[in-house]
C-alpha cells in the first residue's frame, strides 16, 4: 500500500483521503497476520467511506479506529467463517470529507478498484452522491443516518444508529425524571443532519408536554462565533437548552457560550463527544446532569445480558489504550457493531456477496442490535423497513463522567407518538418523499 | 434591554477580530497588489500557535499570543520573499500562489495537530456585567487588543517614515520607487504587519473558537465581504466595514436567524457595490 501510494503523484486531496486508508490497511495487516495465517486470497475487504477530515470527522475517524480494533480481534480469532472457510477482514478507508462528489469518487474506487464487499458510511450530505452507484452495483451500504433511507435505497441499511429518532428517549427520560422542566429552546446547524433531528426533538418535546419558547434557530455550518446564537437561545430563559445533533465543533463552543452567558439550566444534546474537554472549558458543576445519547463503553450498564455488543468494557479499554480515552466519540463503537451484524449475516448466508448478506441480515424481520434485540422498521417514516430499531440508552454526566441512566424503547415511543413525529418531520420537509 | 446590550457586546467582539483580519488583508493588497487567499490560514496558524504554546506547552497566554503575532508575521515574510516578490508583476500569479500556500498551511496543520478541533482552555473565566449583559475577560482581551493594535498601526502609518513609505507605495508604487522608497522593504513591512494582524486575531480568539485546520475558509469569506464593503485598499474603510458587518450580522443572527444573517451580510455587500462600486471608502482614501 505504501509503495502504491508513493508511486503516484499525490495531490493534497488524494493524500489526505488515502492516508487513512493506508494507515487502516497497515494496521490491520500488521496485527492480524502475526498471529493467524489465512489461505491466499482469503481476505474480504470492507469499505469505510466517511469524513476522516474536516468538521464532521469526529463522526468518521473514531469509527475507523474502532473498526481496526474489531478487525484485529476478529482476525486474531481466525477471521470470519463464511461457507466453511475463514476470511481475514481488511478495512479500506476513503475520506469523503462529508461531500457528495468525493463520496461518489470514493464509492466508485472502493467498488471497482478495491473490490470491497460492503461499504459503511456516516451518511447525510454525501449519500446523494452514492445513491445511484449503490443501486446500479447492488452494493450493500450502511448509514448511521436513516434519514438517507427511501423506498429506492434497497441496498442501504441503518443497522446501528437510528438517528435521529433515538433522541426521543432522552427527552422522554427528562420528562419522567425532571418534571419541573417546562420549556425548551433548540438550535442546529442548517443541514441534512440538523433538520431531521430538530423535527425529532420538536415531536419529543410536544409529546412530553414541554413547550418551545421560540422557533428552532438554524445557524450556518460555517459559524465560528456562537455568542449571538447563544444569546438568542437564552433570551426567553428556557428551562432546557437543546443542542440537537450539532457537530462536536459546535457543541463545545455552544456549551462554553452558555456557561459564559450564565446559563444554569438543563442541557440536552444528541452527542457530547470529547465531553471532558467541555468540562475543562466550563466546569464540572455546569456540566452536571447534561443529558445525551452516547455512553462511554466502560459503563457497567453495558454488561447487561440484553446488550449484544461483544465485550464493550474491553473494547473501550483497548480504544483508550490505543487512541486515548479523550478521543472516544459517539461513533467509536458504532461501525464496529455494524460489522458484528455483517459478519453474523455473512456467516448465515455462506457468502460475503451483498445480496445474500442483506437477505440474511433482515431474515425474520428482527436483528441483534448493539443495545438489544430489535426489529427492522421504518416504512412509515422512511418508506422502507431498513432501519434496525430497539432500545437506546439515555446518558447523563455525573461527577464529570458519562453514565447510562436508562435504556428506553424507541418502538414504544413511536407506537404512542408517531403522528407527532410525522407532523414535525413533514413541516421541516424531511420526510423521505420531500427530500 | 439585557438582550440588546448582550448583542451589542457580542457585536463589538466580532467587530474587533474581524477588523484585525480585514485590515491585515487590506495592508497586503494596498501595498503589494496581491489578494492573499491564504489570509484565513494565517489566522488559523495564529490560533494553532496558542494551541501549541498555551494549551500544550503551558506557556502564559499573552506570551503565546505575542509569539503567534511574531511567528505568523514571519510566515508573512516567507510568503513575500518566496511567493509574492517573484510574482510582483503578475497579481493573478500571486493570487494563485496564495491559494497553493493555503493548502500547504492546512496540510501542515493536519500533520502537526490532527484533523479535529484544537482544544484551548480559557485563559480566564472571569467576566464583568454591563447593564445586565456579560462580557468575559477573554472577549475583553480581544476588544482591547484590537483597539490598541489598530491605534498603534494608525500612529505607525501616520507618524513614522516607514508608515509614510507604506502609504506612498499604496498610492503609487512607481512614483514611490522613483523617490527612493524600496519596494522590497515596504512589501516586507506590509506583509509582516498584515500577516501578524491575522495571526494575532487567531491567537486571541483561539480559546473562544474551536481551531481546526479548515477554520480559515469561513474567515476569509467574511474578510473579503468586509474589504469590499469598506473599499479595497482602504484601512479606514476596513475598520468601519468590520464594525458595520459585525453589528448587522450579530443583530440579525440574534433577532432573526444565523442563515438570514449571512444573506443580509451579502446583501449589504451588494447594496454597497450598487451604490458605490468602489466601496464605502475605496475611491477617496487609500492606505
Amino acid at each position: 500500500m505504501i509503495r502504491k501510494t508513493l508511486d503516484r503523484k499525490i495531490s493534497r486531496r488524494k493524500f489526505l483521503g488515502t492516508s487513512a486508508a493506508s494507515g487502516a490497511a497497515l494496521a490491520a495487516t500488521g496485527t492480524g497476520l502475526s498471529r493467524v495465517s489465512f489461505a491466499a486470497g482469503h481476505t474480504i475487504k470492507i469499505g469505510f467511506l466517511a469524513p476522516l477530515t474536516g468538521p464532521v470527522s469526529a463522526w468518521g475517524k473514531p469509527g475507523l479506529d474502532g473498526c481496526l480494533i474489531w478487525a484485529d480481534w476478529v482476525n486474531a480469532k481466525g477471521g470470519v467463517k463464511i461457507g466453511g472457510k475463514s476470511y481475514r477482514i481488511e478495512f479500506v478507508g476513503y475520506d469523503n470529507e462529508y461531500d457528495a462528489g468525493k463520496a461518489k469518487t470514493g464509492a466508485t474506487k472502493l467498488i471497482k478498484e478495491d473490490g470491497v464487499k460492503f461499504i459503511m458510511m456516516l451518511g447525510g450530505d454525501p449519500w446523494p452522491g452514492v445513491e445511484k452507484i449503490a443501486a446500479r452495483e447492488g452494493m450493500l451500504f450502511s448509514t448511521l443516518l436513516p434519514s438517507d433511507l427511501s423506498p429506492d435505497t434497497k441496498t442501504l441499511v441503518a443497522p446501528c444508529e437510528v438517528h435521529p429518532i433515538y433522541n426521543v428517549t432522552g427527552v422522554e427520560w427528562l420528562a419522567e425524571n425532571k418534571k419541573n422542566l417546562k420549556t425548551a429552546a433548540i438550535c442546529a446547524q442548517d443541514d441534512s443532519l440538523g433538520k431531521p433531528s430538530v423535527a425529532t426533538y420538536l415531536a419529543a418535546f410536544e409529546a412530553a408536554g414541554i413547550e418551545m419558547v421560540d422557533k428552532p434557530l438554524f445557524f450556518d455550518p460555517a459559524t465560528t462565533d456562537f455568542a449571538p446564537v447563544m444569546t438568542k437561545l437564552l433570551a426567553k430563559k428556557p428551562d432546557i437548552l437543546c443542542l440537537d445533533t450539532c457537530y462536536a465543533d459546535y457543541v463545545h463552543p455552544l456549551c462554553e457560550q452558555a456557561f459564559q452567558q450564565g446559563y444554569k439550566g438543563q442541557i440536552i444534546s444528541c452527542t457530547a463527544d470529547f465531553y471532558q474537554k467541555i468540562i475543562e472549558k466550563t466546569s464540572k458543576d455546569f456540566m452536571e446532569g447534561f443529558v445525551f445519547q452516547f455512553p462511554d463503553f466502560d459503563d457497567p450498564a453495558l454488561n447487561a445480558k440484553e446488550v449484544n455488543f461483544v465485550n464493550p468494557n474491553e473494547f473501550y479499554a483497548e480504544y483508550a489504550k490505543r487512541y486515548g480515552a479523550k478521543e472516544w466519540s459517539a461513533v467509536s463503537w458504532e461501525y464496529a457493531s455494524i460489522m458484528d451484524l455483517w459478519a453474523d449475516a455473512a456467516a448465515k448466508a455462506g457468502s460475503a456477496d451483498p445480496g445474500p448478506v442483506l437477505k440474511a441480515m433482515k431474515a425474520g424481520g428482527t436483528g441483534k442490535h448493539a443495545f438489544g434485540d430489535a426489529k427492522w422498521w421504518g416504512k412509515e417514516l422512511f418508506g422502507i423497513d431498513n432501519a434496525l430499531v430497539g432500545n437506546w440508552p439515555v446518558v447523563a454526566i455525573e461527577g464529570g463522567k458519562a453514565r447510562i441512566k436508562a435504556f428506553k424503547s424507541i418502538p414504544a415511543w413511536w407506537d404512542k407518538h408517531s403522528k407527532l413525529m410525522i407532523k414535525h418531520t413533514t413541516a421541516l420537509g424531511q420526510m423521505w418523499n420531500q427530500r | 434591554m439585557d438582550l440588546l446590550w448582550q448583542t451589542a457586546i457580542n457585536a463589538m467582539y466580532a467587530a474587533s477580530y474581524m477588523a484585525l483580519i480585514a485590515v491585515g488583508l487590506v495592508m497586503i493588497f494596498g501595498v503589494m497588489g496581491v489578494i492573499n487567499f491564504a489570509h484565513g490560514e494565517l489566522y488559523m496558524v495564529g490560533a494553532y500557535c496558542v494551541v501549541f504554546l498555551y494549551a500544550q506547552e503551558k506557556f502564559p497566554f499573552l506570551l503565546s499570543v505575542a509569539a503567534g503575532l511574531i511567528f505568523v508575521g514571519a510566515v508573512g515574510l516567507l510568503m513575500e520573499r518566496a511567493l509574492f516578490r517573484p510574482l510582483r508583476e503578475n497579481p493573478l500569479g500571486g493570487l494563485i500562489a496564495s491559494i497553493g500556500f493555503l493548502l500547504i498551511l492546512q496540510t501542515l496543520a493536519v500533520f502537526g495537530f490532527g484533523r479535529r478541533m484544537g482544544h484551548v482552555p480559557p485563559a480566564t473565566q472571569g467576566k464583568i456585567e454591563i447593564f445586565g449583559a456579560i462580557l468575559t475577560y477573554q472577549r475583553l482581551f480581544v476588544i482591547v487588543a484590537a483597539i490598541l493594535l489598530l491605534a498603534a498601526l494608525w500612529a505607525f502609518l501616520k507618524r513614522s517614515k516607514f508608515g509614510w513609505a507604506l502609504r506612498a507605495c499604496a498610492q503609487d508604487a512607481e512614483a514611490a520607487s522613483l523617490q527612493g522608497i524600496s519596494m522590497n522593504q515596504t512589501a516586507r513591512i506590509a506583509m509582516f504587519i498584515g500577516a501578524g494582524l491575522a495571526g494575532v486575531a487567531g491567537a486571541l480568539t483561539a480559546p473562544l473558537v474551536s481551531p481546526t485546520p479548515y477554520i480559515g475558509h469561513s474567515i476569509i469569506v467574511t474578510a473579503f465581504i468586509i474589504i469590499i464593503v469598506g473599499g479595497i485598499g482602504s484601512l479606514e474603510g476596513a475598520v468601519i466595514a468590520a464594525v458595520l458587518y459585525a453589528f448587522v450580522h450579530t443583530f440579525v443572527t440574534t433577532f432573526f436567524d444565523g442563515v438570514i444573517a449571512n444573506i443580509v451580510g451579502l446583501a449589504l455587500m451588494l447594496a454597497v457595490l450598487v451604490v458605490r462600486p468602489t466601496g464605502l471608502f475605496g475611491a477617496r482614501e487609500r492606505a
